[in-house]
């Protein structure tokens, strides 16, 4: 019951949020993306959380959201609402046929052959010109603002439909995490053999996580590209921008947790960005050689991420332990 | 005819994709770990190697021991003060750790010498020896040769040095190996800046025919992994044979396909063989 | 009615034949010991009856159906599960949770919560639901590991060396604690180093020897038996020697 509560006191401190910066400003900007990228992290969350397959892959599935709401609006005119819900039902089944042959592996072999599948995907979309647009890129057309149209003057509604999105991804993992399926994916991790002697049927729930997960970053992709507007392969399917940086939120802020992508995206996206503003002129690569070095730096003090800063300042306070 | 010239083309490009992922084979086979920065040393080494040719004249290929011995220190303070850290850690810790590693070098690079594209002009750049109806490129087979005689110095040096016996015996079993009085961490160091250095040693040598910028690495990255994969991950023979095999499927690839579909087929080949035998098609042996 | 029958299987690793043409039936209700020297095939043989691995001949039914070439799951979802002889626990998990899972299937989530409490009052180890399983004791985890069994809610419960390590009044426990699953109609098969135990509650003794089943009878017979004498206990006397 508490923890509602304080879900509840989140949610709303995060509406009025956007309220207090410029609507026009750069940095409701930043917040929308942070936003969109902590759900992303939760996505990502279930597999590489839950079940703990290191999926360095997910721009597969966020590439094919953005694509197929946009080639849906292009060619037949249909919403990008009605395109997001396609491009899910696409991403859940790129997903599962990525899953069949690469659920058996563990590990490092998993990131391999994920991060292999996620530039499979960013050639195909390069290559298929007259579908894509190929490397030259896509522009999501103008339609006369409206909900239905997933077209917007300003910003603001952009902002409210990422954090519904990061509400509802985050909702959906605690819901998987407290289920059934939560029992059983960390049974999976733990002990793979003593899961099925015991019944539980490991392919076919890894599987789950993978559509679940893969479908929920489809989506995720469809709401990004409105707001970015422009996108070519290259950014959607990006293994560096968007399958690795998408990992790295949910592992900086911790690993398996609700709160754990969340805290990872309000660190990591802003600072990326300041540091973008401050030395993309000056000193290219400035701001990224900054963001190798905090990962190696969190990943080396912190191996469980941020979640545990807070875990051991509780414990302190409380008296209690760290875990 | 064609296909012929290919897969002569195929065998020598993939004498070097063998050098340059021997290194990521054996920091897998010794110590359990992927080093995804693997290719950032790649470009290191050809850096190394175009200093070397712009500020000492030197050709590229005689600056390959160069490009070896500045991975190696590099990779002796990485194993080191990094990797040794995370070597008991989970999977998710050792590949994210390495990604940092890429991120930084990469960028370092970016930052110190900037983004621009950099060759070196050689005088047998651009020859061709025919054989009959058949041509062997200078460049290829030069890079083949120094590959060819790396990779002879590497076996002979894990066959007969004590060094090279210590380092495959920690590789089969740590703790037996610590119990007969071989320092694991130093062979894991070893292990390390060795693999780096080979790769760079690789960088150097195929600079002739190839420009090095800060974001070529991402070019060999998944191309390794193939390379390893397709030998076996952990096995040194395997990688021989599977940068061989990476090199002809690439050149006989690009006969059918068009050249962006030439790292598609790659990619393919490289999950089925992650779906279908992930010990490697060459055996699982170290 | 057998509840588990079980006909010429044989399974080959290699070179080594670690089950050769192994045949016997079980009623319902039975507690039979299964024993042997180290490396006999007990649990290659429990490995293979639950599904972990795939025989190369021979036929295994559950209740008068095959269940050769099932997966685990399928297995447990027919009734027929294992323990683990080195305990395969959840470890990071609450000893609750662990017992929870396998809850699962049969009931949701609740209900599963339900039946692992009962399950864990049976084995006694209801005052620790709450602790972290990777942290008991050895002899701990071997009954966590019972409870997570028996909440799976098996026809046929296969027990690998539950009672190792364990001191004679916990030892005393688990017997009775056997003897009563029997009595509720679970059909046991135990392995267990510990002879006083098995000749104690079992109704029938198998002898298994380089993966051939050497005899089979009621515990005095099996004892009786010159050859199983001459395996077993020559067996362990060159060991100790």
């Amino acid at each position: 019951m508490k923890r509602w509560i304080a879900f509840a006191i989140v949610v709303v401190v995060a509406c009025l949020l956007p309220l207090a910066l410029d609507p026009r400003g750069y940095w409701i900007r930043v917040l929308t993306f942070t936003l969109l990228f902590a759900a992303m992290a939760q996505a990502w969350n279930i597999i590489g959380g839950l079940a703990n397959q290191t999926s360095l892959g997910h721009a597969a599935f966020f590439g094919i959201g953005a694509y197929t709401s946009t080639i849906l609006l292009l060619k037949f005119g249909l919403s990008p609402w009605i395109g997001m819900v396609a491009g899910g039902v696409f991403g859940g089944v790129a997903a599962f046929i990525i899953a069949i042959p690469t659920m058996r592996l563990q590990g490092h072999y998993f990131a391999l052959a994920t991060l292999a599948f996620g530039e499979v995907m960013r050639v195909i979309a390069n290559v298929w010109v007259s579908l894509t647009g190929g490397p030259g890129g896509t522009s999501i057309p103008f339609s006369p603002p409206s909900f239905a149209n997933y077209s917007f003057k300003l910003l603001l509604p952009h902002t409210y439909i990422a954090i519904a999105a990061l509400v509802i991804t985050t909702l959906i993992f605690e819901w998987i995490q407290r289920g059934a399926m939560g029992y059983r994916l960390r049974a999976i991790k733990e002990n793979p053999s003593a899961a099925e002697v015991i019944g539980i049927d490991t392919t076919r729930v890894k599987l789950q996580a993978a559509v679940i997960s893969g479908a929920l970053m489809a989506m995720l992709g469809t709401l990004y590209v409105q707001v970015a507007v422009f996108f070519d392969p290259d950014t959607v399917f990006s293994a560096a921008g968007i399958s690795i940086r998408v990992a790295l939120v949910a592992i900086l802020g911790g690993i398996g947790t609700a709160i754990g992508p969340i805290l990872g995206a309000f660190f990591i996206i802003p600072l990326e960005e300041l540091m973008n503003e401050w030395f993309s002129s000056s000193a290219a690569g400035l701001s990224q050689l900054i963001f190798g070095l905090i990962l190696i730096v969190v990943i080396l003090w912190r191996p469980h991420g941020f979640v545990t800063v807070f875990r051991s300042l509780r414990a302190k306070f409380t008296g209690g332990t760290a875990r | 005819m064609a296909f012929i010239q290919a897969v002569i083309d195929g065998l020598l490009i993939g004498g070097v994709y063998a050098v340059i992922s021997i290194g990521l084979t054996l920091v897998y086979g010794v110590m359990g770990i992927i080093n995804f920065a693997q290719a950032e040393f790649l470009m290191i080494g050809m850096l190394v190697a175009w200093f070397a040719w712009a500020f000492l004249g030197l050709d590229p290929v005689l600056a390959a021991p160069l490009s070896f011995t500045v991975a190696f220190v590099i990779g002796w303070f990485v194993q080191g003060q990094l990797i040794s850290r995370v070597l008991k850690a989970p999977s998710v810790a050792q590949i994210f750790l390495t990604v940092g590693l890429l991120i930084v070098i990469e960028n370092s690079a970016l930052l110190a010498f900037g983004s621009q594209f950099r060759s070196v002009t050689t005088w047998y750049q651009t020859i061709s020896l025919s054989l009959g109806p058949l041509f062997v490129s200078v460049p290829y087979l030069i890079a083949f040769a120094m590959s060819l005689a790396c990779g002879v110095a590497l076996w002979w040096f894990m066959r007969t040095s004590w060094f090279g016996r210590a380092m495959r015996a920690t590789a089969q079993n740590p703790g037996a190996a610590q119990l007969m009085g071989i320092d694991s961490a130093l062979m894991y160091r070893i292990a390390f800046a060795l693999g780096v250095g080979l790769t760079a040693f690789g960088g150097a040598v195929i600079m002739p025919y190839v420009t090095v910028y800060p974001g070529v690495g991402g070019q060999y990255v998944v191309l390794m992994f193939t390379v390893v994969v397709l030998g076996g991950l952990g096995s040194v023979a395997g990688a021989v044979a599977g940068g061989l095999a990476v090199g002809v499927i690439q050149a006989l690839s690009a006969l059918v396909f068009p050249i962006q579909l030439q790292n598609l087929v790659l990619f393919v080949v490289f999950i089925l063989v992650l779906a279908v035998r992930p010990q490697g098609l060459v055996g699982a042996s170290r | 009615m057998s509840i588990l029958e079980v006909h010429g299987v044989s399974r080959r690793f290699g070179g080594l034949q670690a089950l050769s043409d192994v045949s016997f039936s079980v009623p319902q209700g039975q507690i039979v010991g299964l024993i042997g020297p180290n490396g006999a095939g007990k649990t290659t043989f429990f490995s293979t009856l639950v599904g972990l691995i795939r025989p190369d001949k021979g036929s295994i039914r559950l209740d008068g159906e095959s269940v050769v070439g099932l997966k685990p799951h399928k297995v447990a979802h027919r009734g027929m599960t294992k323990t683990f002889q080195n305990v395969a626990l959840f470890g990071e998990s609450s000893v609750l949770d662990n017992v929870l899972t396998a809850g699962l299937l049969r009931h949701d989530v609740d209900a599963a919560r339900e039946e692992a409490l009962k399950c864990l009052d049976r084995v006694g180890l209801r005052a620790i639901a709450h602790q972290q399983a990777g942290l008991l004791s050895f002899p701990e985890r071997a009954r966590v590991e019972l409870a997570r069994a028996l909440c799976t809610g098996p026809k046929v419960l296969l027990l690998d060396e539950v009672m190792a390590a364990l001191n004679p009044v916990e030892m005393q426990e688990v017997m009775d604690l056997i003897r009563s699953l029997r009595d509720d109609g679970i059909t046991l098969l135990v392995v267990e180093h510990h002879m006083r135990a098995i000749m104690t509650i079992c109704d029938r003794v198998l002898v298994l020897n380089f993966g051939k089943l050497l005899a089979d009878g009621t515990p005095q017979q099996v004892a009786n038996d010159p050859q199983v004498v001459e395996a077993y206990l020559g067996k362990s006397m060159e060991k100790r020697a």
